[in-house]
């Protein structure tokens, strides 16, 4: 099988600020980390792939200072690397981002199975895997956390869902999204470090890409951010208080009920 | 579509066993709150392999409930449930659909925004108009550190996700609203997964999904029982340090730090731990830490949103007699 | 006590695997004594047999208890032919990496230490964290290289404060890089990641000559032995323990004698004593603070091993397996008033596996910090 799996280059959470004055992120000097359920993800595809056959290819989109990540990934094991880089891609959202994405695994070819992460720490959406797999017309699991061949060439998946665990035997091609935490990934092998550096990594710009402009970057996102604000400041409260246990009691009762615990 | 149309306001019930979501119930109460600022009728819509069980949406107030039916859609799939719900959604042009941000409700809600070619904000916290007719979701992200808000200017539907919890379910009422059963129009192509088992949420622990962790050490003198009651009233989970499952008090797989569990609940309750950075490797990502140590110098305290100091017992039975129940 | 099976499996054979050993190693060395499973401390309470494993090495074979070692070196600091074994374990670890055939969370810990710097998996930009309100000169060639211990850890970022103090306190100039820190890999080269260690001591060998720096100052034994290895391999600065450092002050003259009554006992890190035989230092500092020292049965070469070396600190030890316990009686029985030791892994252990003994347990810098005078 030809594993696609989908990776995220996302800033560390910490050292992102919002700029007060002009209500934008500002990133810039903010270290960056390959999103963890995409970590996940590519374990999934390694583990699948020396199990039973088959290539991983890692597929990106972001900018050119991305590419060291994708390198990371061929020295953890992956067999090819695809950055789709563009500054036409800039700007989108979830529907721009998973059609870019789409239009990437579709320039690809042949493509058994696309996995992703459940989400990403950044913007947290959980919505371009099945968005994925809608562009592309596949079938899809998402919340995985375990993945093996089925009868016919298709695939088992088990899902985690809020009330238990699900196996859903699926067709290929297929989009799957990987629980966080649900392997732990192989660390990166500094014997395939020479390969991991020399190897081409293909970067596809919009015109190699051949999508529909109007789905591309801002112009393809019909969502729009009206407004940022930061919620809490870095690190805890660190609130200490020497009270009764009826205060006490109180006092951690109002915690609870501002932690909105869901019964979900 | 574009901006202008509205066919009003629409609800995704997703259901679960003969039930629903208790996040479908809290949603549509927020729906309904929104449909008197906008004048609009609202929806609650479910799909399934039947109908039968509106007569309990009914109860929530909705203008219309609406019965996607096949038997092809008995269980949950994201393919075959973005279609019929398109579909549907494609005839009556409502103006905005939200969804609870459960695991199915955000698998289908990523397939249908882009179905429909609209815009989706994702597990909001809070929902507002902007003065106008458009929603502005606020949605956090950056690890909880900064709040987005997201509107959808131009497409419509505006599809909304919401975080279960956020809003509450409106008092049961008595029955409103016409019902409408559709037969939907699908083929075995449309259906992306089948179901080949189902194992319910059993007796597996399993800390690093528990959304409220109730954790003892040391401090707690093996008194685990309390712990226990504490964690069942908050609906969560027990967890331990090393000095509580060493003593045995507790089994080993609820051992949470460096060489145990690694948790990200939304709270935190950790009771009569000193806080040794090997046990706090495995609640910094939680959203809310409570401490309660004798020891006001103890460590617990710089990793905590509230430290309470003093004895752990009184406590506990004040916190325990504040949360009522059995 | 842990028995292995008597009808062990049948004994194989890989001529391939021992040539590619025997490369790498001394064991050819070894003619199965036995002494090293009789100094080893875990013979007593484990399945490890020191000497098993060097044979099964010889075949070419990994011994199944390979990762129980904590590579405190009383078997090489015992064995009558030379053999390397804490070497020969690293590389056996090192093998197993390439078959992915390593225990839980070690990925884990690797990945820490490659993307954030450090091994707690916090972010970088806390490492800063212990310096509070320390003042540091922040210039001159000397650099103190505080360690991930002591920059994340509450317990061990006191030492680092202490250790920041006493230097202030002799005038000494230097320099501490802060959020740039990053790991000295100590962690990658006990659990036999070779090529993680190499790396992280590139990224410091780099950040050591861009800002000039001729001598380190480590607070954490397990950083200055991975350091000086490290850093002589690269041809980068000196190396030295802050105890070494700072015996060296007190030579000049530039700190004087405290009037502190009472007993300490002494607890020798392995990767202080045994692996760098740094063991008069730290004792030298303790009787600066005017305290008596009193010595365990098992001290200097003959020190017991706190159970957090080799990689252990990130895996789990069964109660009965623990050699920190024991250590912690050893130095309650000594009737001293307070355990010292120079090290923030031996600290944490003891702290956390002391059990019912309430001995106090403090570091060498923390008990003088407030004891001597410039």
């Amino acid at each position: 099988m030809h594993i696609v799996v989908c990776m995220k280059v996302v800033p560390r959470p910490e050292e992102v600020k919002v700029d007060l004055a002009t209500k934008m992120l500002d990133r810039a000097g903010a270290r960056s980390v390959i999103n963890s359920s995409d970590m996940n993800a590519l374990e999934t595809a390694l583990a699948f792939r020396d199990a039973h056959g088959g290539k991983v290819t890692v597929l990106s989109m972001g900018p050119p200072p991305f590419e060291p990540y994708l390198r990371v990934a061929l020295a953890v094991g992956a067999d090819e690397a695809i950055l789709l880089s563009d500054r036409a891609f800039g700007g989108a959202d979830t529907l721009a981002t998973s059609y870019t994405l789409a239009a990437g695994i579709r320039k690809i070819g042949k493509v058994d199975l696309v996995l992703c992460g459940e989400e990403s720490s950044d913007g947290g959406t959980s919505q371009v895997p099945p968005s994925i797999a809608e562009w592309l017309n596949a079938s899809q699991a998402t919340y995985v956390e375990r993945l093996v061949p089925g009868k016919h060439g298709t695939v088992h998946a088990t899902r985690v869902l809020e009330d238990g665990k699900e196996t859903v035997e699926l067709s290929v091609p297929a989009v799957i999204s990987v629980v966080v935490g649900s392997n732990e990934p192989r660390f990166l092998d500094y014997d395939r470090w020479a390969f991991a550096q020399s190897a081409k990594v293909q970067v596809w710009n919009e015109k190699e890409l051949c999508g529909d402009p109007q789905y591309l970057g801002l112009k393809g996102s019909p969502t729009a951010v009206a407004g940022l604000r930061e919620v809490k400041k870095a690190g805890r409260r660190r609130e200490t208080v020497t009270v009764t246990p009826d205060e006490a009691a109180s006092r951690i009762k109002a915690e609870i009920d501002r932690a909105k615990i869901a019964r979900s | 579509m574009t901006a202008t149309d509205d066919g009003g306001l629409w609800v995704y019930a997703e259901r679960r066993g003969s039930s629903f979501t208790p996040v479908s119930l809290e949603i549509l109460g927020k729906a309904k709150e929104l449909s008197r600022q906008l004048s609009v009728e609202v929806t609650a819509v479910t799909v399934g392999n039947d109908g039968g069980a509106a007569s309990e949406l009914q109860r929530y107030g909705p203008d219309h409930v609406l019965e996607l039916v096949h038997p092809l859609l008995a269980v949950h799939d994201g393919k075959a449930y973005a279609k019929a719900l398109g579909t549907a959604i494609q005839k009556a042009h409502p103006s905005t659909l939200l969804l609870g941000a459960t695991r199915n409700g955000q698998d289908l809600a990523g397939r249908l925004a882009v179905r429909l070619r609209t815009g989706l904000t994702a597990h909001v916290t809070s929902l507002e108009l902007d003065g106008g007719r458009q929603l502005v979701g606020w949605v956090p992200g950056f690890g909880g550190g900064i709040e987005a808000g997201i509107t959808c200017p131009e497409k419509r539907p505006q599809m909304v996700t919401v975080r279960p919890g956020v809003f509450l379910a409106p008092p049961e009422g008595s029955p409103t609203g016409d019902v409408k059963t559709v037969k939907v129009d699908l083929s075995e192509e449309d259906v992306g997964s089948r179901r080949v088992s189902f194992e319910p949420k059993g007796s597996s622990i399993d800390l690093t999904r528990a959304d409220v962790i109730v954790v003892g050490g040391r401090g707690t003198g093996g008194n685990f029982g309390r712990i226990e009651e504490l964690a069942r009233r908050l609906g969560g989970e027990v967890g331990a340090t090393r000095v509580a499952t060493d003593a045995g008090w507790v089994d080993r797989d609820r051992m949470i730090g460096q060489t145990g569990v690694i948790t990200r609940p939304k709270l935190v309750l950790v009771l009569g731990v000193s806080g040794a950075v090997q046990f706090t490797v495995g609640i910094d990502g939680a959203g809310t830490v409570v401490a309660v140590n004798r020891d006001p110098e103890a460590p617990i305290f710089e990793h905590a949103d509230l430290g309470i100091v003093g004895d752990l017992g009184p406590v506990v039975e004040s916190l325990l007699r504040s949360l009522g129940g059995a | 006590m842990a028995q292995r099976s008597e009808n062990p499996a049948p004994v194989r054979f890989d001529d391939e695997a021992w040539e590619a050993l025997a490369a790498t190693t001394n064991a050819n060395l070894c003619f199965q004594c036995g002494t090293c499973t009789a100094a080893c401390p875990l013979a007593e309470n484990t399945p490890l047999r020191v000497r098993q494993l060097v044979r099964e090495a010889q075949f070419g074979e990994t011994d199944a208890f390979l990762w129980k070692c904590m590579t405190c070196a009383e078997c090489n600091a015992s064995c009558p032919r030379g053999v390397d074994i804490v070497g020969l374990v690293r590389t056996l670890r090192g093998r197993e990496w390439r078959t992915r055939n390593v225990p839980k969370g070690l990925p884990t810990l690797l990945w820490g230490m490659y993307s954030d710097g450090n091994t707690f998996h916090l972010p970088p930009k806390q490492r800063a964290s212990w310096m509070q309100d320390v003042k540091v000169p922040g210039k001159g060639s000397t650099l103190l290289f505080v360690g991930c211990a002591a920059s994340y850890d509450p317990r061990a970022q006191r030492i680092a404060r202490s250790v920041a103090a006493l230097l202030n306190l002799a005038g000494v100039e230097y320099q501490v890089m802060g959020t740039e820190e990053v790991c000295c890999g100590e962690a990658a080269r006990s659990v036999g990641h070779d090529g993680l260690f190499r790396d992280l001591q590139q990224r410091n060998t780099e950040a050591f000559r861009k800002r000039g720096v001729e001598r380190v100052i480590a607070i954490s034994p397990h950083s200055f032995d991975a350091l000086k290895a490290g850093q002589s391999a690269n041809g980068g600065p000196e190396v030295v323990h802050y105890t070494q450092a700072i015996e060296q002050l007190l030579d000049s003259g530039k700190l004087t004698k405290g009037s502190e009554k009472g007993t300490v006992t002494y607890h020798d890190p392995c990767y202080l004593g045994r692996h760098n035989g740094v063991y008069e230092p730290p004792r030298r500092l303790l009787e600066l603070s005017g305290l008596k020292v009193v010595e365990m049965g098992n001290s200097r070469a003959q020190a017991l091993c706190c159970g957090g070396g080799g990689g252990r600190m990130w895996m789990e030890t069964p109660p009965a397996e623990r050699p920190g316990t024991r250590r912690v009686q050893e130095a309650a029985g000594t009737g001293a008033e307070l355990l010292a030791t120079a090290c923030p892994y031996c600290i944490s252990v003891f702290e956390s596996e002391r059990g019912s003994e309430a001995i106090p347990v403090t570091d060498v810098a923390e008990l003088i910090a407030g004891r001597v005078k410039a």
